[in-house]
């Protein structure tokens, strides 16, 4: 890449270009992406058109808006400002009131069938809608309008990608998510409660490179990161297959690290690559299961919100084992007969070989208080 | 009578609408709107008790962590559990660290941007103003948000993610600590200080802490004139921000991490005794009475004539209060607060807001360093309990916009009642059956309409005063 474009990157986002280079190559890490397109990201990131996007806010917490707020490679203003173009969006703009609503409108116009849609927050769908307005106007008609003519829609947030939190049982207001009311639009959905910002970035960022959104499972997902259970990448994963477990928050399990699968960890059942992109920037175990609470599902529709936190998870393809090796081998009980034997036959041995092994074994002191670990 | 209704209101949290009704260039009245309802109180209903955790959190992502605290005191009172000291202080790091974090929210990205507004070009503060704090460019506003996004990082050691931390428990918290985390906890929240110390206002915490008076304040002002401080009170002298939103003189504060429980009236306290609080209906698109929360329901009606906003109205005694950061000064008597106060006529302005929040802001840093040197690598960090089939509990709490308080009674082993009164709830309430407003649409209420920008700046400025956050108010 030119240096003239580096120099300009410097100055636009206030990134040292080392930083820059790493954010792209970042990117493309979370992607999955082959080797060399770090550069073609940070030629697109450089030289693309800002994409003018509309934000909207509907049954929401606003939680998806301030984790993104969150993030600092480079931080969601930055992104805001120098890679994309916010027209609208409710917490952050300068506008106010039909201002803001007028400003949406004629981004829309102008833009026609370029605009990118974000949708963050569910849409009440019972008694047409009233439980959500946005000036004056249902987020049913507004969702409608903004959708019409966009050229790629986000669904930002459990919420938006499927109803989230307020869709849970009883469901008073109908809430539902974007994919279901656009029936006839590609929704990408970018599920969480809330949602790790760097897949939103990443998928963004797809967009911008390769003008297209990246590939999606059969709920919308991108697959770079929705296409693995927590529970294959979790680090508590090596005491699960040692059948170590935590029984209760501040036990001697819990104290040691141990799995949370018994305190109803929904791992096992939860796509999403929380442990392995972690949050917060702070580095190792900045997640929920981390830093010692069990996962409660919240990207899984059905799941999240709606099992309860201590109620198991369904164990989909990873089962435990049916045996587990011991955690602490006693010493110097010696070795019964029984087990002399299972040695002898595992190991292909001849029984006179055996029969040494078992013997070498029963050798071993008895242990006591006094002499426990020394040897 | 003309009427202007104002809608949707951005840069607050979640949706809101104001309506005014205008006579003689002036605010008659205001009706106050929250146009979005999800039925928390209506999804707890029949969940496990310790999912509450989990659910009732979510109402809100900007305040998550008080959500969380209010649910586990609720639930521990309820189950008969308290957290040991080294979860406690884990809890109340959490919750100081939140509440600072949106202070410098509030005032970088969504009140003072209003400042840097072009109707105030000619003003000799704007091009200032324009500088630091434009929307989304301002240079203060983004070195504000990398420092919070730091300080957050507190949260993710400890919490693992934010908004919608999971660590906290009726019995403590997840998360144990080590000295490696301890001192790495240090190191982020001394370049908190730093920043505050240098961008934000100027000078060492210990000083503003200590300032007495509001010629203090000002003669401090005219000591650090570069800090983002300074341009508050240069542009808040030049509008009279002091006079401005004058509040209903009664505040509430169930005690946080700088202060104490009490209600303040008049330049009095008075001990906080919540036997008279109702949630009144009457203006809500709800049925049923006033009720005290711990009976209280949730029964939507969106046809019912007369009301206008999905939120209910908190009154105690029959009386509406301002709740947040300016009533916890208040009600602690912090003497520059007091002073302020006297000086406004014990009413709260826009400037006191304002003033109360940053001066917090500092105090909740020196908490956290005390924090964070008393947590101990010695003793549990959460202890176990049972989940008894019936009980009652109530959780108070400060988030940063003021008292906040979830109510949870447990039948045959599921709730069977959660209500939550949340900040903004007191502030932005409607009307009561009385007819007496809430106290933003009392603040409102007189407010000169100048023409020129639509809607009217001096509204814009009261409203985002309070900080509020509509997530809450209604869940």
């Amino acid at each position: 890449m030119k240096d003239s474009m580096l120099n300009a990157i410097e100055t636009r986002l206030g990134l040292s270009r080392r930083s820059f280079m790493q954010f792209c190559a970042a990117m493309a890490a979370t992607m999955g992406l082959p080797k060399g397109a770090d550069a073609q990201i940070a030629h697109a990131l450089v030289s693309a058109k800002r994409p003018p996007v509309i934000w909207l806010h509907f049954q929401e917490c606003t939680g998806c808006t301030e984790s993104m707020l969150r993030a600092e490679h480079p931080t969601l203003e930055k992104l805001i400002l120098d890679i994309i173009s916010l027209d609208y969006h409710e917490t952050l703009f300068a506008a106010a009131g039909h201002q803001a609503e007028a400003a949406r409108r004629a981004s829309m116009a102008a833009n026609k069938g370029k605009y990118l849609l974000v949708v963050e927050g569910a849409i009440p769908t019972k008694d047409n809608g009233v439980y959500c307005k946005v000036g004056g106007q249902t987020a049913l008609e507004m969702v409608h309008e903004c959708a019409a003519d966009a050229a790629a829609i986000i669904a930002i947030g459990s919420c938006a990608s499927w109803g989230g939190m307020p869709s849970t049982s009883p469901n008073p207001t109908g809430a539902t998510g974007a994919p279901v009311i656009l029936k006839d639009k590609a929704v990408v959905t970018i599920p969480g409660c809330p949602p790790n910002p760097y897949n939103f970035l990443s998928t963004v960022v797809h967009y911008l490179t390769f003008g297209k959104l990246p590939e999606v499972d059969a709920k919308g997902r991108p697959k770079f990161a929705y296409s693995r259970l927590i529970h294959e990448n979790c680090e508590r994963r090596p005491h699960f297959d040692a059948g170590r477990f935590a029984q209760e928050f501040g036990d001697e399990g819990h104290r040691q690290g141990y799995c949370l699968y018994k305190l109803g960890c929904k791992g096992p059942e939860t796509y999403a690559n929380c442990p392995s992109i972690l949050f917060g920037d702070v580095g190792s175990g900045s997640w929920p299961v981390g830093t010692g609470h069990p996962c409660i599902g919240c990207t899984e529709q059905g799941i999240g919100f709606q099992k309860p936190i201590h109620e198991l998870a369904e164990l989909k393809y990873v089962l435990p084992p049916v045996g587990y090796p011991r955690i602490v081998e006693e010493q110097g009980q010696g070795m019964s007969a029984g087990s002399a034997a299972l040695v002898a036959g595992v190991g292909g041995l001849a029984v006179g070989a055996g029969a040494v092994m078992a013997r070498n074994l029963g050798k071993n002191k008895k242990p006591d208080d006094t002499d426990f670990g020394k040897e | 009578m003309s009427r202007l209704v104002i809608g949707p209101f951005n840069r607050v949290e979640g949706d809101l609408e104001v309506t005014l009704e205008a006579a003689d260039g002036r605010v008659a009245s205001a009706q106050v709107t929250a146009p979005l309802f999800r039925g928390f109180e209506q999804i707890l209903i029949g969940r496990a008790p310790l999912d509450a955790l989990v659910i009732a959190p979510r109402i809100c992502g900007i305040c998550s962590i008080s959500q969380s605290v209010a649910a586990a005191r609720a639930l521990g009172q309820a189950l008969g559990v308290t957290p040991p000291p080294n979860g406690a202080l884990v809890a109340d790091l959490l919750l100081a660290v939140e509440n600072a974090a949106d202070h410098l929210t509030h005032f970088a990205l969504f009140f003072m941007p209003d400042f840097a507004r072009s109707d105030y070009a000619g003003r000799p503060w704007h091009a200032e103003a324009a500088r630091r704090f434009a929307a989304t460019a301002g240079q203060s506003a983004r070195e504000a948000m990398a420092a919070r996004a730091r300080l957050l990082h507190v949260v993710g050691l400890l919490a693992g993610k934010w908004p919608h931390s999971l660590t906290l428990q009726p019995g403590g918290v997840a998360k144990s600590v080590d000295l490696g985390e301890r001192v790495r906890l240090g190191q982020i929240v001394a370049d908190f200080r730093r920043y505050l110390e240098r961008n934000l206002f100027g000078g060492s915490l210990e000083s503003l802490t200590a300032l007495d008076s509001f010629v203090a304040l000002e003669q401090w002002g005219e000591r650090h004139g570069d800090s983002d401080l300074a341009l508050f009170l240069r542009l808040s002298r030049d509008l009279s921000l002091d006079s401005q939103g004058r509040g209903v003189g009664r505040f509430l504060s169930y005690g946080g991490i700088t202060g104490r429980a009490g209600l303040w009236c008049d330049g009095r306290v008075a001990p906080l005794d919540l036997a008279g609080l109702r949630e009144d209906v009457s203006h809500g698109w709800m049925q049923g009475g006033a009720l005290h929360p711990a009976q209280g329901q949730t029964r939507p009606d969106a046809d019912k004539p007369m009301a206008y906003s999905w939120s209910k109205a908190p009154r105690l005694d029959g009386l509406s209060c301002e709740v947040g950061a300016l009533a916890r000064q208040a009600v602690s008597g912090h003497p520059l607060i007091a002073d302020v106060l006297a000086c406004g006529g014990w009413q709260g302005s826009v400037h006191d807001r304002v003033v109360a929040r940053l001066l917090e802001l500092a105090q909740l840093v020196i908490a956290m360093e005390g924090m964070i040197a008393a947590l101990s690598g010695e003793g549990a960090y959460c202890r176990e309990h049972g989940v008894p089939g019936r009980a009652e509990g109530a959780g108070l709490t400060e988030a940063a916009r003021g008292a906040l308080g979830h109510w949870l009674r447990i039948e045959d082993g599921v709730i069977a009642g959660y209500q939550i009164v949340a900040p903004t709830t007191w502030n932005f309430s409607p009307r009561d059956a009385d007819g007496n407003p809430g106290p933003l649409e009392q603040a409102l209420e007189g407010t000169l309409l100048e023409p020129g920008a639509s809607p009217p700046l001096m509204v814009q400025h009261i409203v985002r005063s309070f900080d509020p956050c509509m997530s809450c108010t209604v869940h």
